[in-house]
C-alpha cells in the first residue's frame, strides 16, 4: 500500500480564487493510498517546502503530488525539497491546477471538481513511479557564439577570458555588426568605431577564439554539453593564410561601381573587397555575383597583382564540424523597410511615404553612415539625391513601431534616443540647420538618457512636435512633410531638405530558420524567446542555448553588452563542472519484445536510437535490437507512441501509468 | 463568346449623376454599351444619404443605403456604382451592419422589411480592372489616348477608410493608373492623388476649397499633367467648376480639363465625342483633345 502525500497550493490567490483548495485536499485525503493531504498559501516558499519535508518524515511518505503550477515552473523546486528530506526526487509529481485549471476557468464549483480530478490522476500515476538516478554526461567546455556584432563579441571575449575555447561564427566577411556602422553613441557621444574596433582586434588575437567569418551555421546536432555544429564556410576566393591584407587587389579591381551595403549603398566598392577599412579579419572576399571573372571568365586582375598569390578562384564552400557544449545566439537585428511588402506579409510598408522611393527620405542607419567620420561623405551631412547640405531635416519616430496597422505593435526602444542624438550630430555639423522631430512619446529610461534628450531640445535647438505624419511627397527639390501637432491641435506642413525615418527594429531575415535548426522558440515577430521573461532572461527553454542582444528583442548597446556578459556567465556556470546531471526521464527498450523494425529511429528527433547486438554466451549473434542512448534521449516519448510492438517505454510515463491516470477518471 | 464573358450589372447612378454630374452618367452608359457590358438601372432608387445623413443620423444613413441594397436585389448582377461618395456610403452600410445584430434590428424596424445586404457593391474601376479585365480593355481600345498625360485623382473616398472600400491599397493605390494606362494614356506620378479637394465646404466655406483644390491643380501641373481624371462628381465640381475662381484667387492660370474616367475611356473605346457631355465641362477639353487628334 502506497503512502502518498498531497500538497495543494493556493498560489496566493492565483489558484484559490477559482479553486477551493481546502476541499481539494480534503477529497485527496479520501483517495486510496494517500496517507496525508494538506493545503497551503505558498507551497514554493520556504515554510511551504518545510511543510513537505516535515510530512515526508512524520508520515513516512513514499510518493508526493504537489497540486500547484506547471511542472515547468516548480517541479525542480519540490523534487529538490523531497531529495533533502531523503525521498527519491522522481517520486514527486506536479498536478497542474493553475495553468490547466484555475487560470482558464471561471466557475468555482466546476474548477474545484476538475482540480480534484487532476490530483486523482497524478496520485494514480505516482503510485507507479520508480526511483530513478540522475544520468551524468560529460561537458565539452567549448562554446559556439553565433553572430559577430557587439553582443557576440562581448560574449565571446568573456567566455574566452575565463579560459574556455570559443567558436565565433559571423555571416558577413567581417565581424563588427551594426555597431561598426554607427557614428557616435548615446548618451555620451563617444565614437562607436573607437570603442568597437579594439574589441574586434581582441577577438582576432585571442588565443581562445576561433573565428569563422563569411560563414553560417549549417546544422546543429546533440544536446546541452555535447553539441556538434556543422559550419558552412562560404568560399571567400582568397586564401586567408596567404593574404597579407595589403589591399592591392582592391585598388586594381576594374569593377568599382558596386553599391556598398555597409554604407547603406551610399558609397561604392570593388568586386574584391573588405566591407570597411577596419574590418576583422582584414582579408578581402570576392563578390562572385558582381565579379567580371566569375561572370564572363575574363579579367583575373586581382590574381595577377596579388604578391603572395592568395587569390583562389577555384575555392569552394567548406563544411567544418565543431564540438561545443553551449551556444550563445547573438544574431542581432535589421531595420523595417518602408518599401512595398509582398502580399500576405504581416508587415505593410508605407504607401503614404511613397514606399521609400523619394531619394532623400532615408532611415536612421543611413544617417549614421552620413554622420560617420569613416562614412561615404567623410562625416559631412550631405543628402543622397544631389550631395547638397540639407538646411532643414525632419526626423520621424515610430516608423513601423507601435503601429499595429503596419504589422508591429511593439516599441523599438532605441529610436527616441538615437533620434535625439541625430538632431545633435546634425546641429554640430550644420550650424544653421534646423532639425524637427515628430514623436508620439519620448521614451528615455536609462542612465543619463533623459538628460541627453532634454539637451537636444534645450541646447541643440531641435524642435519636437508631438504628432504623426500622414504623408511625404517630393515638391521640386524639397520634401513636403504633412503632419499634425496634437499639442496645439493644428496641422503642420514643413518643407524639408531631407527626412530621416526611425524605422522599427526587427529580427534578422531568416531568424526563424536558425531557430528551427537550434530547436529554440520564437515569437510572432521572430524574436527569440527567453525561458522566463523576468527570471531567466538570457536562457532559452532549450537547455544549453543562451541569448544575447537584439535577436531577443530591441536593445541598445548598454543592454546588449549586459545581456551578452550575462549569457557568458551562464555558459561559464555550465562549464564550471566536468559532468552534467541530466534528468533520467529517458526511453528504455525491452530487448525481448523489440522486433528491430526501427520505426523509433525514424521518428526520434534527437537521433538517440542506435542498434544493439544481442549475443549468446558463445558470442553468437542472436539478434539486433534498438537501443536508446540515454545521454542523447530528450525524453519526448515519440518512440513510445510509435513502437508497434510496445517494447519501448519512457520512465515515468509508461503505458501502465497513463492508463491508470485515465481509469482514475472513472 | 462563352457565357462567363457576358457581364451584367445592376446600376446605381445616385443623385449627382442625374444632375450636375450628368455627363458621368452618360459616358458610363456609353462606355459599358461599347464594351458589351450590361447595365440596368435600379428602379425607384433613393438618395444614399450622402454626407448630411450620416453626420446627422446614423440610422437614417444606414436605412437609406439598406433600402437601396434591397431595391438592387431585384435586379440581376452585382451593383455598379459610379459616384465615389455613393460607393463609400453603400459599402460603409454593409460594413457597419454586417455582424451587428442590434443595428440590423433597428434598420429592419425602420424599413419594416427584412434586410438584403449581400449584393456585392462594386465601383466602376473594380468592374473595369478586375471583372472585365485590363487585357480586354486594351483590346477594346479603338483610339488610344497616346501621348496624353493624365493625373489620376482618387480623392478621399475611393480607398478610405482602409477597412471599407476594398478597392485597392489605401495609401498607394494604382487602379486608376492601370485602367487609363490600358487606354494608352500616360499616367503621371504626382503628389496630391489622395488629398482632399475640400468636398462639401464648396458651399459653406468656399475659401477652403479654393486652397485645397488649388494645391491639387498646382501639383498636377508640376508633374506635367495635361488633364485630371476623376471618379467623383463632387471632386469634379470643385476642380472644374471652381477652377476659374481658383485661378483668380491664386493668380495662377491652369486651364486644366477635368474628365470623368468614363469620358476618357469611352473616347478611347471609339464612342462619338458628341455623346460624352464634353460640352458641359467648364474648362473646355476641346483644345487638348484636338491637339491629341482624339476629336
Amino acid at each position: 500500500m502506497s503512502r502518498i502525500g498531497v500538497f495543494v497550493c493556493h498560489c496566493g490567490e492565483n489558484i484559490s480564487r477559482t479553486v477551493d483548495c481546502e476541499r481539494v485536499a480534503e477529497a485527496a485525503r479520501k483517495l486510496t493510498g494517500v496517507a496525508y493531504a494538506t493545503d497551503y498559501k505558498y507551497m514554493c516558499s520556504d515554510p511551504g517546502q518545510g511543510l513537505l519535508k516535515k510530512a515526508v518524515a512524520e508520515h513516512n511518505l513514499d510518493g508526493i503530488v504537489v497540486a500547484a503550477c506547471s511542472p515547468r515552473m516548480h517541479e525542480k523546486t519540490f523534487r529538490k525539497a523531497a531529495n533533502a528530506a531523503g525521498l527519491n526526487p522522481f517520486l514527486v509529481e506536479m498536478a497542474n491546477i493553475r495553468e490547466h485549471c484555475s487560470w482558464v476557468h471561471e466557475d468555482k464549483e466546476e474548477a474545484t471538481a476538475k482540480a480534484s480530478e487532476i490530483v486523482t490522476m497524478l496520485v494514480e500515476r505516482v503510485k507507479m513511479n520508480k526511483k530513478l538516478q540522475p544520468i551524468t554526461v560529460p561537458v565539452t567546455k567549448r562554446a559556439l557564439v553565433i553572430g559577430g556584432g557587439i553582443a557576440g563579441i562581448q560574449a565571446a571575449l568573456d567566455i574566452a577570458d575565463a579560459g574556455h575555447h570559443v567558436v565565433l561564427v559571423e555571416r558577413e566577411p567581417s565581424i563588427g555588426g551594426h555597431m561598426a556602422q554607427l557614428s557616435e553613441t548615446f548618451p555620451t557621444l563617444d565614437c562607436s568605431q573607437c570603442i568597437m574596433t579594439p574589441k574586434m582586434v581582441d577577438v582576432a588575437n585571442h588565443p581562445n577564439i576561433t573565428l569563422h567569418t563569411y560563414s553560417e551555421v549549417e546544422s546543429v546536432d546533440g544536446y546541452i554539453g555535447n553539441f556538434s555544429i556543422t559550419i558552412r564556410k562560404k568560399a571567400r576566393s582568397v586564401d586567408m593564410d596567404k593574404c597579407t591584407g595589403c589591399g592591392v587587389c582592391m585598388a586594381k579591381c576594374p569593377q568599382k561601381k558596386i553599391p556598398n551595403s555597409f554604407d547603406k549603398n551610399l558609397g561604392m566598392r570593388p568586386a574584391i573587397y573588405v566591407p570597411f577599412p577596419q574590418a576583422v579579419p582584414n582579408t578581402p572576399v570576392i563578390d562572385r555575383e558582381n565579379c567580371t571573372y566569375f561572370k564572363s571568365g575574363k579579367c583575373g586582375v586581382c590574381a595577377k597583382v596579388c604578391g603572395p598569390g592568395a587569390v583562389d578562384y577555384a575555392q569552394e564552400d567548406q563544411l567544418v564540424t565543431e564540438p561545443v557544449g553551449a551556444i550563445v545566439v547573438a544574431t542581432g537585428f535589421e531595420l523595417y523597410s518602408i518599401a512595398e511588402k509582398p502580399k500576405g506579409s504581416m508587415i505593410k510598408g508605407y504607401g503614404e511615404f511613397g514606399h521609400g522611393k523619394i531619394p532623400d527620405v532615408i532611415d536612421g542607419m543611413t544617417f549614421e553612415r552620413l554622420a560617420s567620420a569613416s562614412g561615404p561623405t567623410g562625416g559631412k551631412i550631405l543628402r543622397p539625391s544631389d550631395g547638397k547640405e540639407p538646411h532643414s531635416v525632419v526626423f520621424l519616430q515610430c516608423i513601423g513601431s507601435r503601429a499595429r496597422e503596419k504589422g508591429i505593435s511593439y516599441c523599438s526602444k532605441i529610436c527616441c534616443m538615437y533620434t535625439a542624438k541625430h538632431t545633435m550630430l546634425y546641429h554640430h555639423k550644420v550650424h544653421d540647420g534646423q532639425a524637427y522631430v515628430f514623436f508620439m512619446d519620448a521614451r528615455t529610461p536609462g542612465k543619463g538618457y533623459d538628460e541627453f534628450w532634454r539637451r537636444s531640445i534645450e541646447e541643440e535647438n531641435a524642435v519636437y512636435i508631438r504628432g504623426a505624419v500622414s504623408r511625404l511627397y517630393q515638391k521640386g527639390d524639397k520634401i513636403v512633410v504633412m503632419g499634425s501637432d496634437i499639442s496645439l491641435g493644428i496641422q503642420v506642413e514643413i518643407e524639408a531638405d531631407m527626412v530621416v525615418l526611425a524605422t522599427a527594429v526587427q529580427p534578422r531575415t531568416g531568424a526563424e530558420l536558425l531557430a528551427q535548426k537550434l530547436g529554440i522558440s520564437y515569437d510572432k515577430y521572430n524574436f527569440y524567446s527567453e525561458a522566463h521573461a523576468k527570471l531567466r532572461p538570457v536562457e532559452c527553454a532549450t537547455a544549453g542555448v543562451y541569448l544575447a542582444g537584439a535577436c531577443q528583442g530591441p536593445k541598445d548597446i548598454p543592454d546588449t553588452v549586459s545581456q551578452a556578459s550575462a549569457a557568458a556567465a551562464k555558459v561559464m556556470t555550465l562549464f564550471a563542472r566536468d559532468e552534467l546531471e541530466r534528468e533520467p526521464i529517458v526511453a528504455k527498450v525491452n530487448d525481448k519484445f523489440c522486433v528491430a523494425c526501427f520505426a523509433c529511429r525514424k521518428v526520434c528527433p534527437y537521433g538517440a536510437v542506435e542498434e544493439k547486438e544481442i549475443r549468446d554466451r558463445q558470442g553468437n549473434l542472436v539478434k539486433v535490437v534498438a537501443y536508446v542512448n540515454p545521454g542523447v534521449c530528450g525524453g519526448c516519448g515519440t518512440c513510445q507512441a510509435t513502437c508497434p510492438s510496445k517494447s519501448v517505454e519512457l520512465d515515468g510515463y509508461t503505458d501502465e501509468q497513463i492508463m491508470a491516470q485515465i481509469e482514475s477518471l472513472g | 463568346m462563352t457565357p462567363k464573358n457576358v457581364l451584367n450589372y445592376s446600376y446605381y447612378p445616385g443623385c449627382s449623376l442625374h444632375a450636375s454630374g450628368k455627363e458621368y452618367d452618360e459616358s458610363t452608359r456609353e462606355l459599358f454599351k461599347s464594351l458589351g457590358i450590361g447595365l440596368r438601372e435600379v428602379p425607384e432608387w433613393l438618395c444614399c444619404g450622402a454626407t448630411p445623413a450620416h453626420n446627422v443620423d446614423e440610422l437614417l444613413s444606414l436605412s437609406l443605403c439598406a433600402k437601396n441594397l434591397e431595391l438592387a436585389d431585384g435586379v440581376e448582377g452585382d451593383l455598379a456604382v459610379a459616384c465615389a461618395a455613393c460607393f463609400s456610403r453603400l459599402k460603409t452600410a454593409q460594413h457597419k451592419l454586417e455582424g451587428n445584430e442590434e443595428k440590423k434590428q433597428q434598420v429592419e424596424y425602420a424599413l419594416d422589411a427584412p434586410l438584403h445586404l449581400e449584393k456585392p457593391v462594386k465601383h466602376l474601376l473594380e468592374i473595369l480592372a478586375k471583372d472585365y479585365g485590363l487585357e480586354r480593355l486594351e483590346e477594346a481600345v479603338r483610339k488610344p489616348l497616346a501621348g496624353m498625360k493624365v493625373a489620376c485623382y482618387y480623392g478621399c473616398l475611393l480607398t478610405r477608410p482602409p477597412e471599407v472600400p476594398e478597392l485597392d491599397c489605401t495609401e498607394a493605390p494604382t487602379i486608376m493608373e492601370r485602367v487609363i494606362g490600358a487606354a494608352g494614356a500616360e499616367a503621371v506620378s504626382w503628389s496630391h492623388r489622395l488629398e482632399c479637394c475640400g468636398a462639401n465646404f464648396t458651399l459653406s466655406r468656399p475659401g477652403v476649397v479654393l486652397q485645397l483644390s488649388g494645391e491639387i491643380l498646382a501639383s498636377a501641373r508640376r508633374a506635367g499633367a495635361e488633364c485630371i481624371m476623376v471618379a467623383c462628381p463632387l471632386c469634379h465640381a470643385n476642380l472644374d467648376i471652381r477652377q476659374k475662381e481658383i485661378e483668380e484667387a491664386s493668380g495662377e492660370i491652369y486651364n486644366m480639363p477635368v474628365f470623368y474616367m468614363t469620358q476618357l475611356l469611352a473616347l478611347a473605346a471609339g464612342v462619338s465625342p458628341s455623346r460624352l457631355g464634353l460640352e458641359s465641362m467648364i474648362v473646355s477639353p476641346l483644345g487638348l483633345l484636338k491637339e491629341k487628334q482624339l476629336i
